[in-house]
């Protein structure tokens, strides 16, 4: 029966751990891609330090990871909550919510980018509406840009968390929820009391997948600005395409590479231990 | 239970105001999808007079436009070939893999697993330019079965951690028996353990078929034949979204997820499973 795992192990083993393992020790070398290469060290690392693109690039990922973590879930939980409330209309409503998910991401950033345009379609909105003044040039201000990337994101998976929540909802204690209704506690103690720490592993779950998802964003920013306006919105993913296959710089890139897989484990990681201590202590 | 009697007009007036604002907000979420496929259908000339008019006209002619502009006929069916394929090459693995790590209950195959969900976390970035490297020598950069290689070895730990918990589940009564009649260890699985995993696998499927026709970096990086490239490589390489037109990209943005939206209405209910089989399993 142990043969059965062979397989697998083979093609896992060779095109994914090797690699891995492979990409640690490539970012101590000056590789250029080809067969010859010199160990120097912690030379990328310290060439990376000197790089501000670099930093910046961490920070914005950072950054867009927090809002879509923050922004995705609360919308998610609320859309839930609703829908859990409302039985005649939850089935129809969560799939129709689903429907963004489906959609790849570059298809969603074209959507988006006509709709972000100075001409395109929120603008031609603000101004039917009479809101002119709130008119903006939304992917070409440097401290609107990475916000409205992460508003594709959030758009696109803001029904995925709504589902896990929803899921969630639908195996709460009934009696428990009857009993509180009963007793007449408010909307807000009930949600608050009972229902938010009994949705505490669907927290874990989503919060885990928004992390870890939106941490390695990379077609939204890359078909919408492209890491602009100057530098913007640069990811980490961003600059490891560039480098890597940009031309000149492979080692410096694998070596941004292994720092997206420290950011990532670091901080999912941290994340998740976090919210299970807290779901153990509800 | 109270009585209806007792519950105040205002409350039960709440409660529908309620279910109208979250109709509204759903609506409001989908509009970016329901305004493309109107301006899709509008020519652009019209576009151009009222980016938010109504269409005076339905036209298809953006559809045949860019049906030839990005190759749809010849790239849709290259996405497919590679979809379908790297799915079937999943679940065999997968399944095969996942029947010894559930009933095998020692410490190396616990390893094993542990091994085995570890990718889970990782993201393709950090093993891109170490397997690019490996691709060349083997020389299997731009083929479909490079491609198949690395979505089967990215997807294999989903597979296994959803095959597994699934397996465990399933009492060993069964295989005892079959193994009591001299019932091998091969045939167990594809006569008892395989049939069974059919919801799990739909679920699954889901899951993967979404990720891998969607996927825009691995057929980026790994293929060069303009012949051999997906939906995704030639919709992102044909169309720049900040030059073109609405009527240009909105058309290309719906052939890009038609496909998966024909097969996922008729298979919504493993969608939606599927889609919040995360919260169940945690």
């Amino acid at each position: 029966m142990a043969a059965f795992l062979l397989p697998a192990i083979v093609v896992y083993g060779v095109f994914m751990l090797y690699p891995l393992a492979k990409g640690v020790y490539l970012s101590f070398t000056d590789s250029l891609g080809g067969p010859v290469s010199n160990f120097v060290g912690v030379d990328q690392y310290k060439a990376m330090a000197d790089q501000p693109d670099v930093g910046d690039a961490l920070w914005h990922t950072v950054l867009y990871a927090a809002v879509v973590v923050v922004v995705q879930n609360a919308i998610g939980l609320l859309f839930a909550n609703m829908l859990f409330r409302r039985p005649k209309v939850r089935k129809v409503l969560s799939v129709v919510l689903l429907t963004p998910t489906l959609i790849s991401p570059v298809m969603a950033a074209f959507i988006w980018s006509y709709l972000f345009a100075p001409t395109g379609g929120i603008n031609a909105l603000l101004g039917t509406l009479g809101l002119g003044s709130l008119e903006h040039i939304w992917l070409g201000d440097p401290s609107t840009a990475l916000y409205s990337v992460a508003t594709v994101n959030i758009w696109m998976f803001a029904g995925y968390s709504c589902a896990i929540f929803l899921a969630s909802y639908m195996n709460l204690p009934t009696e428990l929820l009857d009993a509180a209704a009963v007793d007449g506690a408010s909307g807000w103690r009930r949600f608050r009391s009972i229902e938010w720490p009994l949705l505490a592993p669907a927290l874990t779950v989503n919060v885990t997948l928004s992390l870890i998802g939106s941490l390695k964003v990379f077609e939204f920013p890359l078909v919408l600005t492209n890491g602009g306006p100057a530098g913007a919105t640069d990811t980490l993913t961003l600059l490891v395409y560039r480098n890597v296959f940009g031309g000149g710089k492979f080692a410096f890139g694998v070596a941004i590479s292994v720092l997206l897989l420290v950011t990532v484990v670091v901080l999912s990681s941290a994340t998740s231990s976090l919210l299970r201590l807290r779901e153990r202590r509800v | 239970m109270t009585s209806n009697s007792q519950i105040p007009a205002i409350k039960r007036f709440g409660s529908g105001l309620g279910t109208t604002l979250l109709c509204l907000g759903t609506v409001a979420f989908i509009l970016p999808f329901l305004f493309t496929v109107v301006t899709s259908l509008r020519t652009a000339a019209d576009v151009a007079k009222s980016p938010l008019g109504f269409p005076h006209s339905l036209t298809l002619s953006n559809f045949t436009g860019v049906f030839s502009q990005i190759h749809y006929g010849r790239s849709a069916l290259n996405t497919l070939l590679i979809t379908v394929l790297s799915c079937l090459c999943i679940t065999i693995l997968g399944s095969l893999a996942s029947y010894p790590l559930a009933r095998i209950t020692q410490g190396w195959s616990t390893a094993m697993y542990r091994l085995f969900i570890l990718g889970t976390s990782v993201p393709v970035f950090v093993v891109v330019a170490p397997l690019y490297l490996l691709m060349r020598d083997l020389n299997l950069l731009d083929s479909y079965t490079g491609l198949i290689i690395i979505y089967t070895a990215v997807n294999l730990p989903v597979a296994v951690f959803f095959y597994t918990s699934f397996i465990r589940s399933i009492p060993v009564d069964l295989e005892e028996a079959a193994a009591l009649d001299g019932c091998g260890a091969f045939r167990t699985f594809f006569v008892i353990i395989l049939p069974l995993l059919r919801p799990v696998t739909s679920t699954l499927l889901t899951f993967i078929s979404l990720q891998i026709w969607n996927d825009l970096l691995v057929p980026l990086v790994f293929l060069q034949d303009p012949d051999k490239r997906t939906v995704m490589v030639n919709a992102y390489s044909f169309i720049d979204p900040h030059t073109v037109q609405p009527t240009t990209l909105f058309p290309a943005a719906l052939l890009g997820v038609l496909p998966l939206f024909l097969i996922f209405i008729f298979l919504q209910r493993y969608v939606v499973a599927g889609m919040s089989a995360g919260a169940v399993k945690s």
